[in-house]
């Protein structure tokens, strides 16, 4: 497929957009750096000579019982380094901290304040918070995500169905909408979540379930407005099935919406499941959660560092998520598209 | 004498219009009232008349883009109902249309090759049986194959048309509809759309209803020609007697108002629109406008009638 010269210049004009663009760069980057944060951020060595055999914890399961240990679980590698008597070489992640283990060797009571060892300090369980934050964003993120093209798709189908079958049909699913976007939405996350338990594919279900209303209103109104351009009257006549008019015809014309308000819902997520987190009705504990951390911190008023750091990686992620979008919303402005250069 | 190609009897158009809280209809607006003509094959038949008469009406409701309100059709001497979704699908395999916006009627995302491919695959021809086609096509419309891989924005207005053309072409149609489509373009550019019709006539075979609103275009190209008023036909017959003899006052002023390029004779124009006036109930149409009206014009119902091998639909031809 051919990409057409109205996109390309779009993408160009977004390019153009420094702090947009970067904010892009850098946010990706962070996604797809956090994304091996299971191996890299995490207790388990990466590399471990032991007695002359390599052994590569980070990515596969090994045994107590092979490091001259008595049980069949894993064994604790920290532990393991200092305890055995054997020749032991290890390359450790950059940051070894398990986000769900506590840190039993510091002396006292959680939480620590940063440290070299910390570098963030923990949280109130003694969990480090710099893996916290990481595990945090890539769950977080990744929700987001998920939420926002399930919410997308559904917000083109809904809407798109209604803008091109319009009349009683439209009218009909308009009133629908109006009664389901009037439903309290905290109210049927605690009701369901008590239901049927919290988990990550029922939150992101729910929320689902609600988040495609705006989007449905943008793309009625570009299915209403394009289905009676003549290019899709003639592909009528051309004997065209409905498929092709809406996927092929209307759908590709009908996109601005769809791109521009795609930041914003993705912030959108990011922001509700961390709310949710921070209420306790979001994803079941010890998940790594920055709302979970957030609510330590106000719990913990005297331990600074752990709202400061929670707070400046929220307010750091939203603020580029926005600067795309609003880079987004420029490049799509129809307004600027005409223009000749 | 040829077969006729395509038949119309009484095709009448009418659109509800809709008023009030709840959207009932209030009243119908008719756009096409008791529309009678036949198309002989490889004849160009032309329609012309005011913006607002009902021409563009007429094209679409004859493959369905508009309501089919009442009145029967006779294609290729088959007879058919445009009103049911089946018959519609056959009428199209025969009779395409070309839309008078070059610039509207192609979709900005897709190459020219995803136009004229999409309607050749919707039909059941293979991707290589298609291609072959759209080649033939495109060269019957004068464009080179390097246009295939080009969006719509890469291409002049005409150029633009002539691959509508092809788009309705490629299904190979007997009846092309022509609606406006030199309306949108310059008047050198009229000229190659133009010649491209009647090279597509000459060599395809297919008979073309012209709409238009330019008598000179009309003139140039057609062999016959529909004078429509309001929704009505006010006179029909062959392009030489019907333009350079109008026997209907309103081809008389339609006539006298184009623009020529002798500033000794101004074109005159004619008073008023039909808008402003209302469509009158009883008698002639054109009766509020007219510079010849009679208290006779008003009453009763006009019927069209035979003067010197012309239709005309206007009392004052009764007594000469």
């Amino acid at each position: 497929m051919r990409i057409s010269q109205e996109t390309k210049n779009k993408w160009i004009r977004f390019r153009k957009n420094k702090r947009a663009f970067y904010s892009l760069v850098i946010l990706v980057v962070a996604y797809l750096a956090s994304l091996t944060s299971p191996w890299t951020v995490n207790d388990k060595p990466l590399v471990m000579l032991f007695n002359g055999n390599f052994y590569f914890p980070a990515f596969f399961h090994y045994s107590e019982t092979e490091f001259g240990g008595v049980y069949n679980t894993e064994p604790d590698y920290k532990k393991l380094l200092y305890s055995v008597d054997a020749d032991i070489w290890v390359i450790m992640p950059p940051i070894p901290h398990d986000p769900l283990k506590a840190d039993l060797s510091l002396e006292g009571t959680p939480p620590f304040p940063p440290s070299a060892s910390h570098l963030l300090g923990t949280d109130a369980n003694g969990r480090d918070i710099l893996s916290r934050l990481i595990h945090g964003f890539r769950i977080c993120l990744s929700f987001s995500l998920c939420l926002t093209v399930l919410g997308t798709l559904l917000g083109i189908l809904i809407g798109g169905i209604q803008g091109y079958l319009g009349r009683y049909f439209d009218t009909l699913f308009q009133r629908g909408i109006e009664i389901w976007s009037s439903l309290p939405f905290l109210y049927v996350v605690i009701l369901i979540g008590s239901i049927y338990g919290r988990s990550f594919l029922l939150l992101i279900l729910i929320m689902a379930a609600f988040n495609w209303i705006s989007l449905s209103y943008y793309m009625r109104a570009e299915f209403l407005k394009l289905r009676s351009m003549p290019y899709v009257k003639a592909a009528s006549m051309l004997g065209l099935s409905h498929r092709h008019l809406f996927f092929k015809e209307i759908l590709p014309n009908a996109l601005t919406p769809v791109v521009t308000l795609f930041p914003f819902t993705l912030i959108g997520g990011i922001g509700s499941l961390t709310s949710l987190d921070f209420l306790g009705f979001g994803l079941q504990p010890p998940t790594p959660s920055w709302g979970e951390l957030m609510s330590q911190g106000l719990n913990h008023l005297y331990a600074p560092w752990i709202s400061i750091s929670t707070v400046a990686a929220l307010f750091i992620t939203l603020l580029l998520a926005t600067f795309i979008g609003e880079g987004v919303r420029d490049a799509m402005d129809p307004k600027s598209g005409d223009r000749y250069e | 004498m040829a077969t006729d190609a395509l038949t119309i009897e009484n095709l009448t158009v009418r659109y509800p219009m809709r008023g009030g809280v709840l959207g009932r209809v209030q009243h119908f607006f008719t756009a096409v009232e008791d529309f009678s003509f036949s198309l002989k094959t490889g004849e160009i038949l032309a329609v012309v008349g005011e913006s607002g008469c009902g021409k563009s009406t007429l094209a679409q409701a004859l493959v369905g883009l508009a309501p089919w309100t009442k009145g029967e059709m006779t294609l290729l001497g088959q007879a058919y109902n445009p009103a049911s979704r089946k018959d519609l699908t056959l009428i199209r395999r025969q009779m395409q249309m070309v839309f008078q916006d070059p610039f509207s009627s192609l979709n900005p995302r897709q190459t020219v090759s995803e136009i004229l491919m999409y309607p050749l695959l919707a039909r059941g021809f293979s991707r290589i049986e298609s291609t072959q086609k759209i080649k033939e096509t495109l060269s019957l419309v004068g464009l080179s194959t390097e246009a295939l891989s080009r969006f719509p924005h890469a291409f002049s207005g005409g150029q633009r048309q002539r691959i509508g053309i092809a788009r309705s072409l490629v299904l190979s149609p007997k009846v092309l509809i022509c609606d406006e489509v030199t309306s949108a373009l310059d008047v050198s550019v009229q000229a190659q759309v133009i010649q491209v019709l009647d090279e597509i006539r000459r060599q395809a075979g297919i008979s073309l209803i012209f709409i238009s609103h330019d008598m000179q275009v009309v003139r140039a190209l057609a062999d016959n020609v529909i004078v429509m008023y309001l929704g009505q036909i006010q006179e029909k017959g062959s392009v030489s007697q019907v333009l350079s003899s109008p026997k209907h006052p309103y081809t008389k002023a339609l006539i006298k108002s184009i623009p020529t390029l002798d500033r000794e004779h101004p074109p005159e124009i004619l008073e008023g629109d039909w808008a402003s006036q209302g469509i009158p109930q009883t008698g002639c149409r054109f009766a509020p406008r007219c510079p010849q009206k009679t208290s006779l014009c008003t009453e009763g119902v006009i019927p069209l009638e035979m003067v010197d091998s012309v239709l005309c639909r206007c009392i004052l031809n009764r007594s000469t």
